[in-house]
């Protein structure tokens, strides 16, 4: 092999070794806490971080390092680290590089874990943060203060879907030696490879379309190998020597993968937000088929986004492929094949007429996930976002009629005859 | 070494690519061969045919029961199966307990007799009983001891004789006693059988079987048969039923000890006609069941007073034991067989071989014992 | 650590050790357009087995101050530089790729200073294409791609390396570049310039260790062979599978080798 491989080959083949002692093509599941260790060498160098290995199953399983190393190829990061869901990995994340008084700028729109997590769990620890609209990209370096260590948002916002112009924020980041850490769950290394345009980090739910079946939770944190953390000494826990490894410098000794590395010795051992490899191997499954998967959600979206824009029971739709749609200049840039398979529209009669869709829809499911294979519906006002106050609701861009539709892998013909179910029940709801 | 070193340790070694301790889910349907000479250098080509967490699973069970292979299945019944399968043919006659489990019983009158089988269904806890059904052709005896749900228990040593004498093989169904309590091939018989479902297991976690031989001949038998029927056990239910082995003994003494105590209970119990647990005196094959096994096992089954009636009310109404079928696991199950796990037997037969209508099952779990009795004894206030 | 060579700073990790010249010394010397990083497992292993363990960015590289030097022989001079300043004693040289060139200039014209030397994936000349040469001054991102593509095996491009989460490929992009356009330029430059490797080959004394990547693409096969056939007696090893990045294919196999070779020919205490 000579040349660097393509995405499907990638999905396919990337961080597995054919199992060397008995030759099985499926990645075994190693479901055991721990590992024999050859000799005392051996055991000290691993300990030590001298090698590569695995001592136990908190801090790395060979079954989730398959994964790990498949979602680091896809996404071109120097490393990658699973965790136990994507919440784990933003806080994995952000807690890898800061501390108390420390800052960050982040986006607002987001999944409200995220922003649940910066606005209310952060602060007891001393962290705070500045909300920024995605559409703002000025607002972000505005934001910046002397103790900023990291901006932060998602590439498709939630559930506006506004597109972060990322190029301009990471200029923004590199300018202030801030790493950009982005949520790509909505994209998916697929449709952005968000390091191609000056991310440093990305986070993921690979719960969502990455394991695509909805049968397990899981995140990721991948390592875009990037950043310069030695030009400043804002980072210190990656710069300076970390005692519980003989004073190590993660800077020194792993460069492109310190940040990852960090992460590892410290979040994964401290805290053990793991994986478990059970679920590795179904969602390594998933990953296989992450390109076709994608281009139907993609194709089923689109197909869905003429009928949702011509019917007359529809408010108004939301996505950015459509060219009313705020980010859409944005969305053909970054996201050139499609802008995800998440769309919201407005059920004419407010409030109970989305409610009245929501319960009369079969074949679409009513829950709080995006990204099955299943097309799947919800009203974020009252679920997702429902622990958010008022004024963060309207500034995240929700509003009382909002169902958010997460587009499935199904025939589209059986969704539109479902959704019709639905809005013949909002209409009976809006004549009373 | 002894048992309990061995449920854990045979059969598994640390991973050597990882060192993982405990043997990798390898959920794989082939493996990559290293070049055309070197086809199958590495023991696997594809997991109809073997698969590295099953074979861990049989070289433990092979040790335990102290045969020379073992063949694991999907579940009991394709154990079963492939035993009568491996040795017999059309032509051939088989000699079957009378107290099959009626899995066996619909196996062997419904669908292996289309093809040419006879079977006799003979008292196998009379020696005399199966001499006497024995034919010129007779290639099989299948025993199951003790006998499910009757209790009644075979003599493994003098029907090992008989099988001997006519060139037959005898297999033995030990799933209720387990190696633990009872070695089969040690009194002389060649095939022993297991639904890994019950104790193997231990959690109703899975479903699964075994056959495990004692020659190299009835081994390769077996083999041929599971490889060409396709009735294997998959990875998964290999790797669980490999992590409930690793407690084998230790559920088995503590089950076992429950199921003395609530035996007794029953047996002194005014609303109880009777109980049948190996381990008590008034058992008729007590003497029996204390010479060819060490353990007395967790099954056993008693009538309350009044009949059908009167067994359907307290099950209707105890708490804790769950009205199940299956047997053997941690959680304490209770059954009525004319009803369920016996449905398909007629009741002539029920009748002939003492599975009376009243008969309720008990299979005695891991829980606390006062708690399993203080069930049964509030079950049976209502009654 | 940083120290002065020549008036000009030098950068060296020291393998999570403070470097201690009482010791024996292992030093490890990179690839065309590299640094330091690409040791990072090997020269903590050695110096937490009481090795004094330095591995230097070579001028115009990542951390050290430029210019990038012009020729091999200057680079060979530098390394002994570099002993001299930090007055290293009984040194065990680890060289990689064009590291390797380096190490057959410095080990032909110091031989006392040494204990070994470790030889991995080199020939006795690096002879570079003009495509690569105008790529790395004219579209760095094209010859990055080409190294990499080239210099990766199997075990790069599928991202199957033993550490747990990470990618080689995309560790040592993020490396080179910061190596662009003059340090590496100049490095291929000096390769392909470099036409001592007889001379010096046959020059090496004492124990010499070769190790040889069967799916080498950046030092073809012939070369190798030539390296091997002018050295005096070297231990010669094929790793049939790995790609040209030796060290992190396959750095366990590596690291067995090296510890091997250097544990019996200059042994620590």
């Amino acid at each position: 092999m000579s040349r660097f491989l393509n995405f499907d080959t990638l999905s396919l083949h990337a961080g597995q070794v054919v199992d060397p002692e008995y030759g099985a093509r499926a990645a075994p599941i190693y479901q055991t806490t721990s590992y024999v260790f050859p000799d005392t060498d051996t055991a000290s160098s691993i300990f030590n971080l001298e090698r590569g290995g695995h001592a136990y199953s908190r801090i790395t399983n060979p079954t989730v390092g398959v994964l790990e190393q498949r979602i680091a190829a896809l996404e071109g990061g120097s490393a990658a680290i699973c965790t136990s869901s994507g919440m784990a990995a933003t806080f994995c994340g952000i807690t890898a590089i800061l501390e108390q008084g420390d800052h960050i700028v982040a986006s607002t729109q987001m999944y409200g874990g995220n922003i649940s997590l910066m606005k209310n769990t952060l602060p007891r620890f001393g962290i705070t943060t500045t909300f920024v609209d995605p559409t703002d990209t000025d607002g972000f370096r505005k934001a910046v203060q002397d103790n900023t260590k990291l901006i932060y948002g998602e590439l498709i916002g939630n559930p506006g879907l506004d597109i972060l112009d990322l190029e301009a924020i990471a200029k923004i980041g590199a300018d202030h030696h801030i790493p950009v850490m982005i949520d790509a769950t909505f994209n998916t290394p697929y449709l952005c490879r968000c390091f191609d345009y000056g991310a440093n980090m990305t986070v993921h739910s690979v719960t969502k379309w990455m394991g695509g079946h909805g049968v397990a939770i899981g995140g990721a944190i991948v390592d875009g190998g990037n950043f310069d953390w030695g030009a400043t000494d804002k980072y210190p826990t990656i710069t300076e020597p970390y005692a519980p490894f003989t004073g190590i410098n993660l800077w020194d000794e792993f460069g492109p993968s310190a940040f990852a590395t960090r992460i590892r010795a410290e979040a994964m051992r401290d805290f053990g937000p793991s994986m478990s490899p059970m679920n590795a191997f179904l969602l390594l499954q998933g990953i296989e088929t992450l390109s076709l998967r994608m281009d139907k959600h993609l194709s089923n979206t689109m197909d869905l986004l003429d009928y949702l824009s011509n019917h007359d029971q529809v408010s108004w739709v939301n996505h950015p492929s459509l060219p009313s749609h705020t980010s859409h200049e944005l969305a053909r840039k970054y996201l050139p094949k499609g802008a995800g398979s998440i769309v919201s529209f407005g059920v004419k009669g407010g409030r109970e007429a989305g409610k009245a869709f929501i319960e009369n829809v079969e074949l679409a499911s009513h829950l709080a996930n995006v990204g099955d294979a299943k097309t799947l519906i919800i009203h974020p006002a009252t679920t997702t976002h429902s622990r958010i106050d008022a004024d963060a609701l309207v500034a995240a861009g929700i509003t009382e009629d909002m169902v958010r539709l997460s587009v499935g892998l199904e025939d589209v013909a059986d969704i539109k005859a479902d959704f019709e179910n639905g809005f013949r029940a909002a209409k009976r709801i809006t004549k009373k | 070494m002894g048992f309990r070193t061995r449920q854990i340790h045979a059969g598994v070694t640390p991973d050597p690519i990882t060192g993982a301790i405990l043997t990798p889910i390898f959920q794989s349907t082939t493996y990559v061969q290293p070049s055309v000479d070197e086809y199958l250098s590495k023991g696997f080509t594809y997991s109809r045919s073997g698969n590295p967490t099953v074979k861990a699973l049989e070289l433990k069970l092979a040790d335990l029961e102290g045969g020379v292979d073992c063949a694991c299945f999907g579940t009991g019944m394709s154990a079963v199966l492939a035993v009568m399968l491996a040795f017999l043919e059309a032509g051939k006659h088989a000699i079957v307990s009378d107290v099959a489990y009626g899995g066996t019983y619909r196996l062997s009158t419904k669908i292996l007799s289309r093809f040419g089988i006879d079977y006799t269904f003979a008292d196998t806890s009379n020696p005399d009983a199966v001499a006497a059904s024995v034919r010129e052709n007779t290639a099989l005896i299948l025993t199951e001891t003790p006998a499910n749900p009757t209790m009644k228990c075979t003599d493994i040593a003098a029907i090992s004789e008989i099988a001997r004498k006519i060139r037959a093989v005898h297999a033995v169904d030990n799933t209720f006693l387990t190696p633990y309590y009872q070695l089969p091939f040690e009194l002389g018989a060649d095939v022993s059988i297991h639904s890994t479902t019950k104790y193997m297991d231990g959690h109703n976690a899975t479903v699964g079987g075994a056959v495990i031989s004692k020659s190299d001949e009835h081994a390769e038998a077996v083999r041929f048969i599971q490889n060409s029927t396709g009735t294997i056990m998959s990875p998964q239910v290999a790797w669980l039923t490999l992590q409930g082995c690793k407690t084998l003994s230790v559920r088995m003494d503590a089950q076992s000890a429950s199921a003395m105590a609530i035996a007794e209970f029953l047996e002194a119990h005014p609303k109880v006609e009777q109980v049948m647990y190996p381990g008590l005196e008034s058992f008729p094959q007590h003497e029996l069941a204390t010479r060819q096994a060490s353990g007395y096992g967790a099954m056993l089954w008693f009538e309350v007073k009044g009949g059908l009636t009167a067994g359907k009310n307290l099950m209707d109404n105890i708490e804790l034991w769950s009205l199940a079928e299956n047997l053997g696991s941690v959680e304490s199950l209770i059954t009525h067989p004319v009803t369920m796990t016996h449905a398909d037997v007629e009741k002539a037969e029920r009748d002939r071989v003492g599975i009376i209508d009243g008969l309720v099952r008990a299979s005695v779990g891991l829980e606390d014992t006062d708690d399993l009795i203080n069930a049964l004894a509030a079950a049976l206030e209502q009654v | 650590m940083y120290f002065d060579v020549g008036g000009k700073q030098v950068f060296a990790t020291t393998g999570g050790k403070p470097f201690d010249n009482s010791k024996p010394t292992v030093i490890f010397l990179h690839g065309s357009g590299l640094d330091h990083t690409f040791w990072g497992l090997h020269s903590r292993f050695f110096a937490f087995r009481n090795y004094a363990v330095l591995v230097p960015d070579l001028p115009g590289h990542t951390n050290s101050e430029g210019p990038a030097l012009t020729s091999i022989e200057a680079m060979g001079d530098w390394l002994n530089d570099v002993i001299e300043a930090l007055d290293a004693n009984d040194v065990s040289l680890v060289a990689h790729s064009q590291g390797c060139l380096v190490a057959l200039e410095f080990a032909s014209r110091y031989p006392d200073r040494l204990r070994s030397v470790s030889f991995i994936a080199s020939g006795l000349a690096t002879p570079v294409n003009d495509v690569l040469l105008n790529a790395a001054e004219n579209d760095p991102e094209a010859a990055i791609a080409m190294m990499l593509g080239w210099g990766f095996g199997s075990a790069g491009h599928l991202h199957q390396g033993p550490i747990p989460g990470n990618s080689m490929v995309a560790g040592g992009r993020k490396v080179m570049r910061g190596n662009v356009p003059d340090a590496l330029a100049t490095d291929l430059k000096a390769c392909n310039n470099y036409k001592n490797g007889v001379g010096a080959a046959e020059m090496v004394s004492g124990p010499i260790q070769v190790i040889v990547a069967g799916k080498d693409r950046m030092a073809p096969g012939k070369a190798t062979t030539e390296l091997i056939e002018h050295l005096s007696d070297p231990d010669v090893t094929v790793i049939a599978r790995s790609g040209h990045m030796v060290p992190q294919e396959v750095p366990d196999q590596c690291r067995a080798l090296l510890k091997a070779f250097i544990f019996s020919n200059n042994p620590a205490t």
